[in-house]
């Protein structure tokens, strides 16, 4: 069953339309993430169904009841915000005690619910400090325990990972899941990370411009992106795009890199002749030998590793710049001339003129959205 | 790099002790002049040596001054009362309206509230005598004349401004955020304002309170025109010591240094809810 | 052989050393960088890789040690005279000027011809990607803009030495791997000497030859990326290098019968034939009593259970990122992180056998911190 459901949403201030007709669903369990960049809306909307902000038009229902003239106080949501907002004049105790509290619980059920999440997200020790004595990652804790200790129906997550450091942003990420698992909660996860986005969503509706441009699971997302737009903002380094106009001759459809001949999809036939950008992933291009069929000259620029991985800039003869990424520890060329191979299996055609993804015909279109 | 050279640190220290002394001196001489006689005040060249008297201060505790011409009945006590009544009163009605009031001010942005914020503020910037006069008609027509109902509703002229404006600021500074996170825990928007929003502007408010009453207590021109002997407070009643036989120097210093103890001894008590308002701004969020 | 470009010797930087609470912000710190090399100060705030940039600049002071560039001591010279380039942490752009006026100002004030400085400047923009915010002013254009423009102003020097504080924090991720590709490309191409601090590992990663982990006013370790990842000097290093970070586990040598066994303070023992570690490591790690053993994300081989190995552990998240999965399980008392540059089939909630191979084993001393072996082999 959907536990929020979102028809129409309209938001505007002043002039500006933050929300501008969001329709969303998630069932119950689920976490469903707000991905987009700052200023798609992604925060207007959590707040809205809090209820701390109120639609221009459309509908927020929660567990199948409307919530309209329902203050926040009666939603049974939980929500933990990006700066925190601890209440800086109360310990971290009565901070996560404060939806026990409201619920006028006797003083042994609120000090019992504490305890339980505190334990949950080992905080357990520094209950009895006030907020300017926690570090920032205690903070950050003690705002999801907050968030969590009244057992909400729905979770809402304001990117609450955005103000920590990168090791304890990466154990939270791993850790969370378990976390909302052993809660039940339906989550709505706010992010502009997208490893975190992939991460953490059951589904992840991208988010641009107060629309949702896709919606889908993170396979559908990275794989099958709706658009450049959003091809550019899942993975790291970013997709390499390059200008083609597909052609045919008797074998099928195919586009050229630096005068070498790249089949593609026969399904794309219909972008022959069409302007269009090709997609890559820095990962879908490997280093081969010269002389391999298919194999494209490049000047190696710079090496620079990434994480667990060794990103390579490479140059072709048209002065056209190539991110290549492979598992650090691998062996490749590092200087010099050298040849890459594309899988255009793992091509992605994009319209120029309108940024969207052509989908091979003969295919089910396995993408949603308002990309349409 | 703030290596301020020698040179530097005693010039500053001297320019300190400068206004220190500019601006204490005159509290300093009035202390002096408070335990003399008016021939002593007088004496010319003025002199920092004298014998001591506590004359005045028993004069102003009795109520009896005896002055050259004879003996006048004056009633500095119940000035002293009056001061504390109407200021108490005027600080705590003034809250009591003007803490709400600043809150929707600060959360609540209406066509208008601007303009009304504003035009409140305006009430402090007209000169006192400007709006006195009709008040003073009025009051008579309404029997609200030398009442003490009366002055401290014309008191929230000074006060409710002053309040309004100061801790509307501190309930700007608290974070929406952290009132919405404890109204999402399941409090009403009453319980937010109680457990949230005043105790997190509560050095503000004291702030803005002890100013309120400073300013209250100082007042002078509408406790003068609207209220008769019994009702008016020390600022006023120090005119009385302006005799057909001369002017009570003397007395005068010493109503003074009791007029204006209880506003020094709140102002120096005070001072720790004044830095703690100001450095509020650091632990938020 | 010649002496390096820049030295620093037993350099000290101590704040406020007259009060009660001095901060010794430096301590003995000796570096040296060669020409044309890129060097990153990494580490978390307060470690001093801030006051040794500023004092290699000429902001801050040297409270005692000597500084030397071009073999002439420098540590005493104003810091207009030291020929060194310094760009800001923030944008520090000049605001009444244009991106370009401001790209351009070091040059002009070099008196150098208008049609090199044009040259330079579109040289620079190209690089950047800041040719059409060329005319703007730095208030009506965005931060990662900003960053950009500012970070053009230091590169467009020529001076002996170039110093970046935290040169591409707010940076568009879109842009970030390409920019550093072409900025790496750039101060090779030209030779340039760099410094920059930041706290960024993967920055550093990416840019530097040669990275100084500082930590608590005192240098780590300064190597090569590669050397860092795979022979920490200590048991700070090896857990502050690498995302995700190395997992670590408490331990206790036992040795006999031709085999190594590291017991877990959790109950898992790891079992190894003797030879998999060189003679003199094993006697330190039996002599040492408590170790800790270390092993990274990518060397943690995952399989079905039973199948990798004897040790289990049980899935608690399984995170595909698109070109990488990251696998969190309940091991050993803590959060076990394995990497797989594939898509991993495990769910959440099964059991696993794990294997960790002696040659991917950091062993450190569990007292010191101090690293006792690489792969098998002494630290």
């Amino acid at each position: 069953m959907a536990v929020i459901e979102l028809s129409d949403i309209v938001k505007r201030f002043k002039d500006a339309t933050v929300l501008d007709g969001i329709s969303l669903s998630a069932d119950e369990g689920e976490t469903l993430v707000l991905f987009g960049p700052s200023g798609a809306g992604k925060t207007v909307l959590l707040r809205l169904i809090a209820g701390v902000v109120e639609p221009d038009a459309g509908n927020v229902r929660l567990g199948g009841r409307d919530m309209r003239d329902v203050p926040p106080e009666a939603r049974n949501v939980g929500m933990a915000f990006q700066n925190f907002a601890l209440f800086p004049h109360m310990t971290a105790y009565d901070n996560i005690a404060s939806p026990l509290a409201a619920r006028r619980s006797a003083a042994e059920r609120v000090r019992e619910g504490v305890e339980r999440v505190a334990r949950l997200l080992k905080i357990d020790h520094v209950l009895h400090h006030s907020p300017r004595a926690l570090s920032n990652g205690q903070k950050q804790r003690t705002a999801l325990a907050r968030a969590l200790a009244g057992s909400p129906a729905v979770l809402l997550l304001d990117d609450p990972l955005r103000n920590v450091d990168a090791k304890l942003r990466f154990e939270m990420r791993l850790e969370l899941p378990r976390l909302l698992a052993a809660e039940r909660a339906t989550t709505l996860y706010v992010t502009q990370d997208y490893r975190e986005a992939m991460a953490l969503g059951d589904r992840i509706a991208v988010m641009l411009r107060g629309r949702i441009a896709q919606l889908g699971t993170p396979e559908e997302i990275y794989l099958a992106p709706a658009s450049l737009e959003i091809a550019r903002l899942f993975g790291d380094p970013t997709i390499n795009v390059l200008d083609v106009t597909p052609e045919r001759d008797a074998e099928g459809p195919f586009v050229r890199l630096s005068r070498l001949r790249a089949p593609i999809d026969p399904g794309l036939d219909r972008a022959v002749g069409r302007p269009c950008a090709l997609g890559l992933r820095p990962e879908a291009i490997r280093f081969v030998e010269a002389g391999q069929r298919g194999a494209i000259p490049v000047t190696i620029e710079a090496e620079t590793p990434l994480n667990e991985k060794t990103v390579t800039l490479a140059t072709t003869a048209r002065g056209r710049e190539i991110l290549v990424s492979r598992p650090s520890g691998t062996s490749a060329p590092t200087e010099g001339l050298a040849h890459i191979a594309v899988d255009s299996a793992h091509a992605l055609l994009f319209d120029r003129e309108t940024g969207l993804r052509i989908l091979p015909e003969g295919k089910r279109a396995d993408v949603r959205g308002a990309a349409a | 790099m703030d290596h301020a050279s020698r040179l530097e640190r005693i010039l500053r220290g001297i320019a300190i002790a400068a206004m220190v002394l500019f601006f204490m001196f005159p509290i300093f001489w009035i202390l002096l002049m408070s335990f003399q006689t008016n021939e002593t005040i007088l004496r010319n060249p003025p002199s920092m040596a004298f014998a001591p008297t506590l004359s005045n201060y028993a004069a102003l505790l009795t109520g009896r001054l005896d002055t050259a011409a004879g003996t006048l009945d004056i009633d500095f006590m119940q000035n002293l009362k009056n001061s504390v009544i109407l200021s108490v009163f005027s600080v705590a009605v003034a809250l009591l309206l003007g803490v709400p009031a600043a809150y929707a001010f600060a959360r609540h942005k209406f066509r208008g509230s601007e303009d009304i914020a504003f035009t409140l503020l305006s009430f402090r910037f007209a000169p006192p005598l400007l709006v006195v006069l009709p008040l003073a008609l009025y009051f008579q027509d309404i029997g609200l004349a030398d009442t003490y109902i009366g002055l401290i509703w014309v008191y929230q002229l000074i006060c409710l401004p002053l309040i309004l404006w100061i801790v509307r600021g501190y309930f700007e500074d608290i974070s929406p955020d952290v009132e919405y996170a404890y109204r999402i825990a399941g409090h009403s928007w009453f319980a937010t304002f109680r457990r949230i929003a005043l105790p997190l502007a509560g050095p503000g408010i004291a702030a803005a309170g002890l100013l309120a009453f400073i300013f209250a207590w100082n007042n002078f021109v509408f406790a003068l025109v609207l209220g008769s002997a019994d009702k008016q407070p020390v600022t006023v009643g120090a005119l009385a010591f302006v005799t057909a036989s001369g002017i009570q120097y003397g007395q005068i210093a010493a109503a003074v240094v009791l007029s204006i103890a209880p506003t020094l001894a709140l102002a120096i008590y005070a001072q720790r809810y004044l830095v703690e308002g100001l450095s509020l701004g650091a632990v938020k969020g | 052989m010649n002496e390096p470009l820049l030295v620093l010797e037993r350099v000290d930087k101590v704040y406020d050393p007259d009060s009660a609470h001095p901060v010794r912000a430096v301590q003995g710190l000796d570096m040296r960088v060669h020409a044309g090399e890129i060097v990153a100060l990494l580490g978390s705030s307060g470690c001093g890789k801030t006051s040794t940039l500023r004092m290699i600049a000429g902001f801050e002071e040297v409270t005692a040690g000597s500084i030397r560039l071009k073999g002439r001591e420098i540590h005493r010279l104003a810091p207009a005279r030291r020929g060194v380039a310094m760009a800001f942490e923030g944008y520090s752009l000049y605001p009444p000027l244009t991106v370009r006026e401001n790209i351009a100002f070091a040059l002009k004030s070099a008196r150098l011809k208008r049609e090199e400085v044009d040259r330079r400047v579109r040289e620079i923009a190209h690089l950047l990607e800041i040719e059409d915010i060329l005319e703007r002013y730095p208030s009506s254009i965005s931060g990662g803009q900003q960053q950009r423009a500012s970070l053009g102003r230091a590169l467009i020097r020529h001076a002996d030495l170039h110093l970046l504080d935290e040169p591409m924090g707010q940076l568009e991720p879109q842009l970030r791997a390409l920019l550093r590709g072409r900025i790496k490309h750039h101060v090779k191409e030209r030779g340039l000497t760099a410094i920059l601090v930041t706290h960024d590992q993967t920055e550093a990663n990416a840019l530097a030859d040669r990275i100084a982990v500082m930590e608590g006013g005192v240098l780590q370790q300064f190597a090569t990326p590669a050397a860092l990842k795979e022979a920490p000097a200590n048991l700070f290093t090896g857990t502050f290098i690498g995302e995700p970070p190395m997992n670590v586990f408490a331990a206790e040598a036992r040795g006999g019968s031709g085999r190594l066994r590291l017991r877990l303070d959790h109950g898992s023992e790891l079992d190894y034939p003797e030879d998999a570690f060189e003679a003199g490591v094993r006697a330190r790690m039996l002599e040492c009593r408590r170790i800790v053993l270390g092993v990274r994300p990518h060397a943690v081989s995952v399989a079905a259970e039973g199948h990798a190995g004897p040790l289990r552990a049980r899935v608690t998240a399984n995170q595909w990122l698109g070109d990488q999965t990251h696998i969190a399980a309940e091991f050993a008392g803590g959060l076990l992180v394995a990497v797989e540059h594939h898509r991993a089939a495990v769910r959440p909630g099964e059991t696993i056998g794990i294997a960790f191979a002696a040659d991917d084993l950091h062993v450190f001393d569990a007292e010191s911190g101090a690293a006792l072996s690489h792969g098998g082999r002494a630290a």
